[in-house]
């Protein structure tokens, strides 16, 4: 049986605090394979730490987070794991400012320890998928923001990953660039089936995604633990 | 990795020209040093075989082979050894000469085979015990001639003859009688040492420790490397080398960990952002490492480079070019290419280290 495209998240009451900040308190979500699911909130409500968590950066105090029944942090190699399972796309787009758009593509292939010859040719073709290909050889500073954060989806999605989490890929966007960036978000999901969580406060992201959960202070809003997937 | 590291170190080029530049002195001193050493390796073998002999005896446990005192009987008894074809008393003046310091004047039986070793070029042997030869180099160097007149020690002494030997030593000095240089310098019934030509078939490296055993309070010298540790100025220049040596490797891989270390802090975010994308902090520890490795190894060429010239400087400055010409050897320019990259490994560890104990969130809230 093959590989489904998307993965599945489940996040058993975790717990996160940093200093005296509790940021999550028993946060539990499950989210299917293939779901798009936004995540709400307002600022310091935990949507970023969450996201952390599910991506394998932080580790849970209490609790546990489980892709596709794995516990990323605690893998032997949880780099690895990451790159093999997770794509990141940040508000700010972090591309190196020191590569070319193509280069930048390139960055997680490197990681992965793809021959050059095979990651040129995948990162063009990422690029090409994003509507820059035009664009490989440019610097970040020769780009616009809409164009510098496509570029770092083509990079997210350079391990092919099965589940895209993505921390409020819109916030530094105009409204007519953030569509344009949430159609490509939104598109190539459904055509490459990947589980994908926004964080966002963007209400255009919520209208898109198969469901929002929404968090206040740190836990769940009461109506999030009780929605049911989209299909 | 190698682009990104390269393309990482033309960043902040000022910050990389200085790093590289701060190894580059230190290579190029070490390189420098190395070829003085070797230069004066190359003339302390001139010093070992003057007038062709097979070793020099001298009192051990001098400053400096020049220093040694032996008395006059101890060349009848080494010419009576079985081993011995030849021995003939040397007495050496240094800084005799007022208007060349480094040239030395030899004082020298003229019967003996070091005086007969000299091959005319211009005038004629001494007739007089008042007169002296000059060497071919130094008569250049000092524009002298048969009929003008050498001070020593303040005092004149008429030029007879010019000659060559093809020894550096004797060629930038003069000659003069033994009895004559015992006098004017109060040193009457002794000698620095004694040149000795073997027997046939005698070996000096068997010879040597005979004669030692023989002659108690004396050491031979017989190869380069003798004549340089005979002396406690050579040993001390050696490890004097060797310290520089080690400063500079600590000095080095302080500069390069402390400007990798700031590299990391204002690149925290970046490299989160190569953990976020699944770089192993092993990967990650390379490109900081790799890095450190490629400023230091840039910095390391400029250096040798730098160190060939600086060579030929460092022997003028101190005043030594009459006798030292530096060399450059291969295993010289080595061991400066060597430390260079040392400082560029161990100044790279530590940065590397932290990179990998780096938390990717706390970096990437940071940007």
């Amino acid at each position: 049986m093959s590989e489904p495209a998307g993965a599945a998240v489940f996040v058993d009451r975790a717990r996160k605090s940093f200093g005296r900040v509790s940021a999550l308190r028993e946060v539990s979500l499950k989210v299917d394979p293939s779901e798009a699911v936004a995540i709400t909130g307002r600022s310091g409500s935990g949507k970023s730490t969450l996201l952390s968590l599910i991506g394998g950066l932080e580790q849970p105090d209490e609790g546990r987070v489980l892709i596709d029944g794995r516990a990323i942090w605690t893998e032997p190699r949880p780099a690895r794991a990451r790159r093999e399972v997770v794509g990141f796309i940040f508000q700010r787009h972090l591309l190196l400012e020191t590569l070319s758009a193509q280069s930048n593509v390139e960055v997680p292939l490197i990681g992965a320890g793809i021959h050059r010859r095979e990651r040129r040719r995948r990162a063009l073709a990422l690029l090409e998928e994003v509507g820059l290909a035009e664009r490989a050889e440019h610097l970040p500073a020769e780009l616009s923001g809409g164009e510098r954060q496509r570029v770092a989806v083509a990079r997210a999605l350079a391990n092919e990953p099965r589940l895209l989490l993505a921390d409020e890929p819109t916030g530094a966007l105009d409204s007519s660039t953030s569509e344009r960036v949430l159609d490509l978000l939104f598109g190539l999901r459904d055509r490459l089936g990947m589980t994908m969580l926004v964080v966002s406060y963007d209400h255009a992201v919520g209208a898109r995604a198969d469901r929002t959960v929404a968090l206040i202070d740190g836990k769940l809003a009461a109506s999030s633990e009780t929605a049911l997937p989209a299909s | 990795m190698l682009a990104i590291i390269a393309t990482n170190l033309t960043r902040s080029p000022a910050r990389t020209i200085f790093t590289a530049g701060g190894i580059a002195v230190g290579v190029a001193t070490i390189v420098a040093l190395l070829s003085f050493t070797q230069g004066l390796r190359n003339t302390a073998a001139g010093l070992v075989h003057l007038g062709g002999s097979g070793l020099g005896v001298f009192q051990a446990n001098v400053s400096d082979p020049t220093a040694s005192i032996l008395p006059e009987a101890t060349v009848t008894k080494l010419a009576a050894r079985p081993y011995v074809a030849q021995a003939t008393p040397l007495l050496l003046i240094v800084e005799g000469v007022k208007s060349d310091p480094s040239a030395i004047v030899f004082g020298a039986d003229p019967k003996g085979f070091f005086t007969k070793s000299l091959v005319l070029v211009a005038g004629s042997a001494p007739s007089t015990a008042q007169q002296i030869l000059v060497g071919d180099h130094m008569a250049a160097e000092l524009h002298l001639h048969p009929g003008g007149v050498l001070e020593v020690k303040g005092r004149p002494f008429p030029i007879a003859g010019i000659y060559h030997s093809g020894i550096l030593y004797e060629d930038s000095g003069a000659v003069l009688g033994l009895a004559q240089a015992q006098q004017l310098t109060a040193r009457v019934g002794e000698e620095t040492d004694v040149v000795a030509q073997l027997a046939p078939g005698t070996r000096a490296s068997t010879a040597g420790p005979q004669i030692e055993h023989d002659f108690p309070g004396t050491q031979v010298i017989s190869d380069p490397q003798q004549a340089l540790r005979a002396g406690a100025n050579g040993t001390l220049i050696s490890k004097a080398i060797l310290v520089i040596v080690v400063i500079a490797l600590i000095v080095g891989a302080i500069s390069v960990a402390n400007t990798m270390a700031m590299s990391i802090i204002e690149r925290q975010g970046e490299l989160a952002l190569l953990s976020t994308v699944g770089w192993s902090p092993t990967r990650v520890s390379s490109l900081i490492f790799g890095e450190g490795v490629a400023v230091s190894t840039l910095g390391a060429a400029v250096g040798l480079l730098v160190g060939v010239i600086g060579a030929g400087l460092l022997v003028d400055a101190l005043g030594a070019s009459t006798y030292v010409s530096p060399a450059v050897t291969a295993w010289g320019l080595g061991r400066g290419l060597l430390v260079g990259v040392a400082i560029g490994v161990l100044g790279g560890i530590y940065p590397a280290w932290r990179v990998t104990h780096m938390t990717p969130l706390k970096a990437l809230a940071g940007t």
